[in-house]
C-alpha cells in the first residue's frame, strides 16, 4: 500500500522575467497559450496530476515571479521543493547567462541534503520564434552547460506550440521519483519512566 | 424586541459616546439590546446587581438595533442588519444544501435529529468548487514547503496550490521577521498557527472569535501530536521534503471527528472534562478498582462512557490534562477499530509528554462505555488484558456497569429540576437522585414545560469548577432542543468564554448580556465559573437569584456529578 500510494511533488520553476515560466506552465496544466505578457506577482500556484509508471503524482508547481524584488521570498519558497525546473529563452543570451545564478540561488536558498544530485530540469523555450532565426543560444551550448552541472535533463520547449512541454513534465516527475528518499521505520521515543519524567516508575506495591 | 431594551437604551447612548477608548469596547461583536453593570459584590455565595463600582467591572456598552447610528462601535461590528437578522447566526459549518437541515430547526426535539456522518465528506472538491468555497469553516495542516497534510474539506491533493498559497503568505510574513495570527477578509477570519514545521489554518465566517478558533486549531495540533508525537519535527529538519500523509493514514476520521466536537462539546474551550452523573458509592467503587490497576504498573487508568468519565486514576504524581482527555477520548471514539477488539496502540499525550509515546490499552465494556489502561512498556498486552479482566469482574459484580447505562439514560441536571424553594439541606442532596428514581412518572411534568424551560426562564448552564478541572453542563431543555439551537448556544458560551478570559480588557467577574436569542449570564470566582442562559425575557434580578440557586445545587450534589478526590492534576 506504501509504495503505490499517491506522491505530491514540490516543484519550482524559476528563470528571468519574461522567458515563459507561466506560460509553460499554462501549456502544462490548461493547454493555453496567450501571447500577452503577464507578470507574475510573487508566485503563481498550479496543481496537476499526472501518471508515471503506473504510480499518481500531483505536481504541485511554485511558477514565481522573474523579477528581482521577488526575489526576497526566499528559503521560504525553495523550501522541500522535490524539482527545481530552470527556464531560459533562447532568444535571450542573459537569460540563458543567468542560469547558474538561478541554480546558485536555489542551492543556497533550499539547501537540499545532496546538492550534487538534485534533480534539476533545465528548459530552452521560446524555440519558435521568428521560425528560430532570431535564437542566440545553440542547443549545443546549452547541452554542454547542463552536463557540467552533473548531467541536468535538457529539453527545448516551445509554450506556444506546446511543444516538448509533456515530456518535459514527465521528465520532472522521473526525476523527482528517482530522487525519492527511502521509506524511513517512524519510531519515535516511548518515555521512559526511569527518566527524568515527572512520574516515577509505578512497581508493585503489595 | 425592542422594548425590553427600553430602560436601558439611553443609557447606553451615553456610555458608548463617553468611552472613545478602544479598550472598552463591546467584549462580543454580537449585537445586544440590552447592556448591565454587573459586579461580583465578594467572594461567596452571591451575585448582586450593582451599577456603579470598582475593580473586576465588565461594561457591556451596546446598543438597540433601532438606533443604529447612535454609537460609534457600529462599523466595528458590521452593519446592523447583518447583527440583528436571526437567519444571519450559524447553524451550520456546512453550507446549505441540505434543505431538510433546516426545516428541523424548530420542529424536532431530539438532539441527534440531524446525525453527523463521521469521516470526510466532499472529497470530489477543491478550491475551484463553489461549493467548497462556500464551506463555512475551513481547517487546513500543512508543512513549512506548503505540502498539503489535511484539510476538512476536498481532497488533500487537489488543494495543493491552495495549500502551497498559505505556506507563501506564512513565510512571506516569516521572512519580514513577524508573524501572521489573523487576516480579516469580509466575513472571513483566516486563523493561522504554526508549529514549528507544521502549520495549521483555519478560515471561517462563523464569527466565533479569534481566540476560540486559535484555540480549536491548538487541539487539532494536539490531536496529530497525539497521533505522531513531536518527533515528527526531526522528519522535518532531515528532509523538508517529508510528506506526513503515509504517518497519518487512515485519521481523517479521528480529525473530523474534533472538527466536528468544536460544535457540539464544551470541553473543547473550557479545557475541562466531565464526569457521567453516578451515586458517590458506584464511582468510588470504579475508582477502587482502577486503582489497583494503577498500582500495578499502570500510568493512568480511565474508565468512560462516551466523551464522560466513570473514573480515573494516574500513578502517583502523574497528571492528566483535561485536554489529552478530550484528544485521548476523541481518538478511540472516532476509530471504528478499537470497538471491535481489545487493542494496543502507541498514543501520544500532547500535555503530559509530547515527545514520546505511551501504549493504551483499550477495551470497550458495551457500546459506549470503555476502559483505557496507559503504559510506557511496550510489551504490556498480556498484563494490561489480565488488569482488564480484573476491572471487569469487579465492575460486573458491583453493578458499576448498568449503573453508567442506566445513567446514559437518564442524563443529567434538568433545568426543570432546579430546587425552587428554598428546601432542606437534605431533600436538596438528594434532588438529583429522587428526580432518577421518579423517571416513569416525570414525563407528563415535563410535558408541561415545554417550550418553558426551568424556573425564571432558565435555559441551560453550564459550571466549571476550576479546582477539579471538571464542568458539568445541564441536559438541553426545550426551548433549545435541536441541533441547530444547541450549537447556536455553545457558540455563545465561547463567544463569553472568550470574552471573560480576554487578556486585554479581563479578566472580568460576571456579565449579563441580552439578545434576541437569550439573556446570557456569566460568573467567574475563583472557585467555579458558571455560565447560564436564560429565555431573553427574563428578568435580571431573578435571573442572578437562579444562578445563585444553581450554584448551590450543584454544590449540593456535586458527590454524583463530579469526581472527588482523585483530581487529575494532584501535583
Amino acid at each position: 500500500m506504501a509504495s503505490r500510494r499517491r506522491m505530491l511533488l514540490k516543484v519550482i520553476i524559476l528563470g528571468d522575467s519574461g522567458v515563459g515560466k507561466t506560460s509553460l506552465m499554462n501549456q502544462y496544466v490548461n493547454r493555453k497559450f496567450s501571447n500577452q505578457y503577464k507578470a507574475t506577482i510573487g508566485a503563481d500556484f498550479l496543481t496537476k496530476e499526472v501518471q508515471f509508471e503506473d504510480r499518481l503524482f500531483t505536481l504541485q508547481i511554485w511558477d514565481t515571479a522573474g523579477q528581482e524584488r521577488f526575489q526576497s521570498l526566499g528559503v521560504a519558497f525553495y523550501r522541500g521543493a522535490d524539482c527545481c525546473v530552470l527556464v531560459y529563452d533562447v532568444n535571450v543570451m542573459k537569460s540563458f547567462d543567468n542560469l547558474n545564478n538561478w541554480r546558485e540561488e536555489f542551492l543556497i536558498q533550499a539547501s537540499p541534503s545532496d546538492p550534487e544530485n538534485f534533480p534539476f530540469v533545465v528548459l530552452g523555450n521560446k524555440i519558435d520564434v521568428d521560425g528560430g532565426n532570431s535564437r542566440v543560444v545553440s542547443e549545443k551550448k546549452a547541452k554542454a552547460w547542463c552536463a557540467s552541472k552533473g548531467n541536468i535533463p535538457y529539453f527545448e520547449t516551445s509554450a506556444k506550440e506546446g511543444f516538448n512541454v509533456e515530456a518535459a513534465f514527465q521528465c520532472i516527475a522521473k526525476n523527482a521519483l528517482k530522487n525519492e528518499p527511502e521509506e524511513e521505520v517512524y519510531l519515535p521515543d516511548t518515555i521512559d519512566v526511569g527518566g527524568g519524567q515527572q512520574q516515577r516508575s509505578s512497581g508493585c506495591e503489595c | 424586541m425592542s422594548t425590553s431594551s427600553l430602560s436601558t437604551s439611553s443609557d447606553d447612548e451615553l456610555n458608548s459616546n463617553r468611552n472613545p477608548n478602544p479598550n472598552t469596547k463591546p467584549i462580543d461583536d454580537e449585537l445586544s439590546l440590552a447592556s448591565i453593570t454587573l459586579t461580583e459584590s465578594n467572594g461567596n455565595g452571591s451575585v448582586n446587581v450593582n451599577d456603579q463600582n470598582a475593580c473586576g467591572q465588565v461594561e457591556v456598552d451596546v446598543e438597540g438595533p433601532s438606533s443604529p447610528t447612535s454609537s460609534g462601535y457600529a462599523g466595528e461590528r458590521g452593519s446592523s442588519s447583518e447583527g440583528t437578522s436571526n437567519s444571519r447566526i450559524d447553524d451550520d459549518d456546512e453550507i446549505r444544501e441540505v434543505i431538510n437541515d433546516d426545516g428541523f430547526v424548530d420542529g424536532v426535539r431530539d438532539a441527534r435529529a440531524a446525525p453527523w456522518m463521521p469521516g470526510k465528506r466532499h472529497v470530489d472538491e477543491d478550491d475551484a468548487s463553489i461549493s467548497w468555497r462556500k464551506r463555512k469553516k475551513h481547517f487546513f495542516i500543512l508543512s513549512h514547503s506548503g505540502k498539503p497534510i489535511y484539510s476538512r474539506y476536498g481532497d488533500e491533493h487537489k488543494l495543493a496550490g491552495f495549500s502551497a498559497t498559505l505556506q507563501a503568505i506564512i513565510s512571506f510574513v516569516e521572512n519580514g521577521g513577524d508573524r501572521v495570527k489573523l487576516v480579516r477578509a469580509g466575513n472571513h477570519q483566516v486563523v493561522f498557527l504554526v508549529k514549528g514545521p507544521i502549520y495549521l489554518v483555519c478560515i471561517s465566517c462563523t464569527e466565533e472569535p479569534y481566540e476560540s478558533l486559535r484555540g480549536q486549531l491548538e487541539l487539532l495540533y494536539g490531536q496529530m501530536i497525539l497521533i505522531l508525537t513531536k518527533s515528527v519535527n526531526r522528519c522535518f529538519e532531515k528532509n523538508p521534503k517529508f510528506d506526513m500523509t503515509p504517518l497519518l493514514g487512515g485519521t481523517d476520521v479521528v480529525f473530523s471527528s474534533l472538527v466536528h466536537s468544536f460544535n457540539w462539546n464544551p470541553a473543547t474551550f473550557l479545557h475541562a472534562y466531565t464526569c457521567l452523573p453516578l451515586a458517590y458509592a458506584t464511582r468510588q467503587a470504579a475508582g477502587a478498582v482502577l486503582q489497583d490497576v494503577a498500582d500495578s504498573g499502570v500510568l493512568f487508568a480511565l474508565l468512560m462512557c462516551k466523551y464522560k468519565v466513570v473514573s480515573l486514576v494516574g500513578a502517583q504524581k502523574a497528571s492528566l490534562h483535561p485536554d489529552d482527555m478530550l484528544l485521548l477520548s476523541n481518538f478511540v471514539m472516532s476509530s471504528e477499530s478499537f470497538r471491535t477488539s481489545e487493542s494496543f496502540s502507541p498514543i501520544c499525550l500532547p500535555r503530559y509528554n509530547p515527545m514520546a509515546f505511551l501504549y493504551a490499552y483499550v477495551h470497550y465494556f458495551d457500546v459506549d462505555t470503555y476502559l483505557m489502561l496507559l503504559t510506557t512498556s511496550s510489551d504490556a498486552f498480556y498484563h494490561l488484558k489480565d488488569c482488564r479482566i480484573r476491572v471487569e469482574t469487579v465492575l460486573l459484580k458491583s453493578n458499576v456497569l448498568s449503573e453508567v447505562q442506566r445513567s446514559m439514560l437518564e442524563g443529567g441536571m434538568r433545568v426543570e429540576d432546579l430546587p425552587v424553594d428554598p428546601l432542606p439541606r437534605s431533600y436538596m442532596s438528594h434532588r438529583l437522585s429522587q428526580h432518577r428514581l421518579l423517571t416513569d412518572s416525570p414525563e407528563r411534568f415535563r410535558e408541561s414545560t415545554v417550550g418553558i424551560g426551568g424556573p425564571a426562564g432558565l435555559w441551560h448552564f453550564i459550571y466549571r469548577s476550576i479546582y477539579l478541572d471538571q464542568y458539568v453542563s445541564s441536559e438541553f431543555s426545550s426551548p433549545i432542543s435541536s441541533h441547530q439551537q444547541q450549537k447556536r448556544l455553545y457558540r455563545a458560551y465561547q463567544k463569553l468564554y472568550s470574552s471573560m478570559h480576554d487578556k486585554g480588557i479581563g479578566p472580568h467577574k460576571t456579565q449579563f448580556r441580552r439578545d434576541e436569542n437569550y439573556a446570557l449570564l456569566c460568573w467567574v470566582t475563583q472557585d467555579f465559573e458558571l455560565y447560564a442562559t436564560f429565555d431573553p425575557l427574563a428578568d435580571k434580578a431573578l435571573a442572578i437569584k437562579i444562578c445563585n440557586r444553581v450554584c448551590q445545587w450543584v454544590k449540593d450534589v456535586e458527590n454524583e456529578i463530579f469526581l472527588q478526590g482523585a483530581s487529575p492534576f494532584s501535583w
